[in-house]
């Protein structure tokens, strides 16, 4: 448990400076959306208390939006808005409205009737019945409202990462897909620090707006909650008055889907930039929803640049059907109709394939002589196959797979996807699916062998980057060829291995390849 | 009766319907002197509060015609009329955000009243109603229900009204309670000068308090007339035998 501690601590300050950026931006974007919902959600409430009409179909709204997932709702506003702080800000507003204006219409028409009846009796004006009487009557149900408000919207705002609007959920998304448990857990204990604190702060105000006479103490806590929330909303705001919007003329957007492998290839891509041009790179890493989410926002300019996959394009992007081709043939055919469908170029590819195939004990080849597909099924009566239930179920998995090499294994048996690694090791199964830059591959020396009829797609790593932006800097087409065919399938299992494995920072194991390739100008350690 | 001033409050043939077949006043009228201790009295449902609360227009009427302080009810700015009328319901209907202060001042707040004369005419109240200054920062759960009723009258008085509407004032009180409150109220009428109209359901309550008594039945005013005249010359068998039937409760 103490180790533990001690790993989320380090955790933390090892990366002060990252987590301080993405604190900052989880702030800015929380208290944005906070003093919005507020603005938006107390007036609405007042509204119906006026208007009846109103009442019925408004709390219908926003209560449909409230079960609307709030996942699904980054996506339903990703055609609209794009990718980004706008986005999260919009479903964060959205979200938090029904509570705050759920709270004041009931706090507001709750008041009892005597009350504002004797406040009307005495000459009260409309205005005077509600600033005297059912306004101050109505605040603590208001602020109870306010404070659920706050503390969902601190936690949600964890989710903004998804859509690349940053904010300490990278960390939390960034260690899930790195399989980093310590850089989840220090994204979780701060999401909740930051809520915990949050709703101290509402608790001072609530207290001193409330009913209880208003103490000099209550007065000084006050001005100093106030204080510090402008100051935390002025600090975090400096770094969005400095760079995004000032400079997106001058700024490359690099995006990632959320896996391990595309975080170190979208900092090499990053860091290369950084280094031959001197241009600021904005990491939108970890995207989720992946492709789905990256293409419309790389198509409509939120992004410049991302790595993709070839297999990827054809089949999901372009929608066409699994045949086998020639990788160069495939990847020039992708390369034309991205051109002339999307405006977006296909530069360069690393030089490795992250495709299915199958993998076997290094043992269990050089005792049984096998190396490709072929060679296995015809000895494949005396084995086991193990894989996830999911690769027996779907179109390109097993069954297609069994009907091109008519394989005819002894025993086929359904794994877990994290324990097939262990059977094959521990010789409960022959032979199991892998992914070709698995890093466990390597971790377990185990042998992939060749799809020699080319059963499953190719999945060769390129890079995707915007026609208009190749024009806008000119120097960039040279410098992302320079990627070209420098990484092979063991090269990127042992990135993979290293962040996955070993828990080390994507863009240190990234910078380190670079360097050990001679493609960074200020080499330091050469 | 005397007439000694112009009445001050003249309500004359007034009608309201709830709805086409549901008459809830009929054809009421009655004309009050200033400085009378007006009581008004019947079972429940009999109208009475409906016709209090047509005085400071939170209850509106279907015909006929009001007239407060010299001016028809139609001409009356609402805000106006019921900032120059003392309005006291039931538990006094205290604000409870409000200091026992406060809710004495609630009226000179609203019509934006210097701060100095707030300040001397809250001591005067408290003076009045008999409060300690410590009292006067109390919040209203603090205080019993007497208490809160006092403040309540108090707020009432606060802007010197010419008339002050009761609205069953003591009826939650214990009958001890209730008891004291009525010789204050009554010895207040009689320093202030004032025009009380008070709706009441305890019938030794309004031959006590009233200058004159009005008995309500079914819509309708059945009788006016002083305690004595009620008592000895009851105007039909339905008032004689509520005054003798009640008697017996009470």
């Amino acid at each position: 448990m103490g180790d533990f501690l001690v790993d989320i601590v380090q955790a933390v300050v090892e990366r002060k400076e990252y987590f301080l950026e993405l604190m900052v931006q989880h702030i800015y974007l929380s208290l944005t959306a906070i003093a919005i919902i507020c603005t938006i959600g107390i007036s609405t409430g007042i509204a119906m208390l006026y208007v009846s009409w109103l009442r019925k179909p408004l709390l219908g709204v926003v209560n449909f939006i409230y079960t609307i997932p709030s996942i699904a709702l980054f996506g339903i506003f990703i055609p609209l808005v794009g990718i980004g702080y706008l986005n999260a800000l919009l479903v964060l507003v959205l979200y938090g409205l029904l509570p705050v204006i759920r709270n004041t219409f009931i706090g507001l028409s709750g008041v009892n009737a005597t009350l504002v009846d004797a406040a009307k009796g005495m000459g009260a004006t409309p205005f005077q019945i509600f600033i005297r009487v059912q306004w101050p009557l109505a605040i603590p149900q208001v602020f109870s409202g306010v404070r659920t408000m706050v503390v969902m919207t601190i936690a949600l705002a964890g989710l903004a990462s998804f859509i690349g609007a940053g904010g300490l959920g990278q960390a939390i998304y960034r260690g899930i897909n790195t399989n980093n448990s310590s850089l989840i857990l220090a994204g979780s204990i701060l999401v909740a620090l930051l809520a915990l604190a949050f709703d101290f702060f509402f608790g001072i105000f609530e207290n001193y707006v409330g009913l209880r006479p208003k103490s000099k103490s209550a007065k000084v806590k006050l001005i100093a909650t106030l204080v510090a929330l402008v100051i935390l909303l002025a600090l975090s705001s400096v770094p969005y008055l400095y760079s995004p919007k000032s400079s997106r003329i001058d700024t490359i957007v690099v995006a990632t889907k959320p896996t391990a492998e595309q975080y170190i290839l979208g900092d090499i891509i990053s860091i290369l930039i950084e280094d031959r041009m001197g241009v600021n790179v904005s990491r939108k890493f970890g995207i989720g929803g992946g492709t789905s989410n990256i293409h419309p926002a790389i198509i409509s300019g939120d992004i410049d640049i991302y790595p993709e996959y070839t297999g990827t394009s054809w089949l999901f992007v372009l929608k066409e059907e699994n045949s086998p081709m020639d990788p160069d043939t495939l990847y020039n055919l992708i390369r034309s109709r991205y051109l002339s469908d999307y405006n977006l170029v296909w530069l360069s590819r690393f030089g490795f394939s992250n495709s299915f195939s199958l993998a076997v004990a290094e043992s269990f080849a050089l005792t049984n002589s096998i190396s490709t597909f072929s060679d296995l099924s015809s000895k494949s009566s005396n084995h086991t196959f193990g894989a996830e239930f999911d690769f027996f179920e779907r179109e390109d998995g097993f069954r297609g797979l069994n009907n091109t090499y008519n394989f005819n294994f002894a025993k086929v048996r359904e794994l877990d996807i994290n324990l097939k690694y262990q059977a094959l090791a521990n010789g409960s199964v022959d032979v199991i699916n892998a992914f070709t830059t698995d890093s466990r591959v390597r971790q377990l020396n185990l042998i992939l062998l060749e799809d020699d009829k080319r059963y499953f797609p190719s999945y060769e790593a390129g890079i995707v980057v915007r026609l208009e932006t190749l024009t806008r800097f000119p120097q960039l087409k040279l410098v992302l060829q320079s990627l070209n065919g420098i990484i092979d399938e063991e090269a990127m299992q042992q990135m993979n291995y290293r962040v996955e494995v070993l828990n080390e920072n994507p863009s240190s194991v990234a910078r380190d390849f670079l360097l050990s390739n001679g493609l960074l100008n200020d080499e330091t350690n050469d | 009766m005397k007439r000694m001033t112009k009445p001050i409050i003249e309500i004359s043939r007034v009608d309201k319907y709830y709805s086409q077949d549901k008459r809830v006043l009929k054809n009421v009228s009655i004309s009050i002197e200033q400085g009378e201790f007006i009581t008004v009295i019947g079972p429940s449902g009999c109208g009475k509060t409906t016709l209090l609360r047509m005085i400071n227009g939170l209850t509106n009427y279907s015909s006929g015609s009001i007239r407060v302080m010299g001016k028809d009810l139609e001409q009356w700015d609402w805000v106006d009329l019921r900032r120059r009328i003392g309005y006291v319901v039931q538990q006094g209907a205290l604000f409870p955000h409000l200091n026992v202060r406060d809710n004495m001042a609630f009226v000179l707040k609203l019509a934006q009243k210097d701060g100095l004369y707030t300040k001397q005419r809250i001591e005067e109240l408290a003076t009045l109603m008999g409060f300690d200054s410590n009292q006067l920062d109390a919040y209203p759960a603090e205080l019993s229900g007497g208490q809160q009723q006092r403040v309540g009258l108090a707020r009432a008085l606060a802007a010197n009204p010419s008339i002050v509407l009761l609205d069953e004032p003591l009826g939650a009180l214990d009958n001890i309670t209730r008891r004291g409150l009525q010789i204050e109220l009554s010895r207040m009428h009689k320093e202030l000068g004032v025009t009380f109209v008070m709706v009441t359901h305890d019938l030794f309550e309004a031959f006590r308090l009233g200058s004159r008594v009005v008995i309500m039945n079914e819509g309708e005013i059945v009788q006016v007339g002083s305690p004595k005249d009620i008592l000895t010359n009851p105007a039909n068998s339905w008032v004689k035998k509520f005054v003798e039937w009640e008697q017996l409760l009470a």
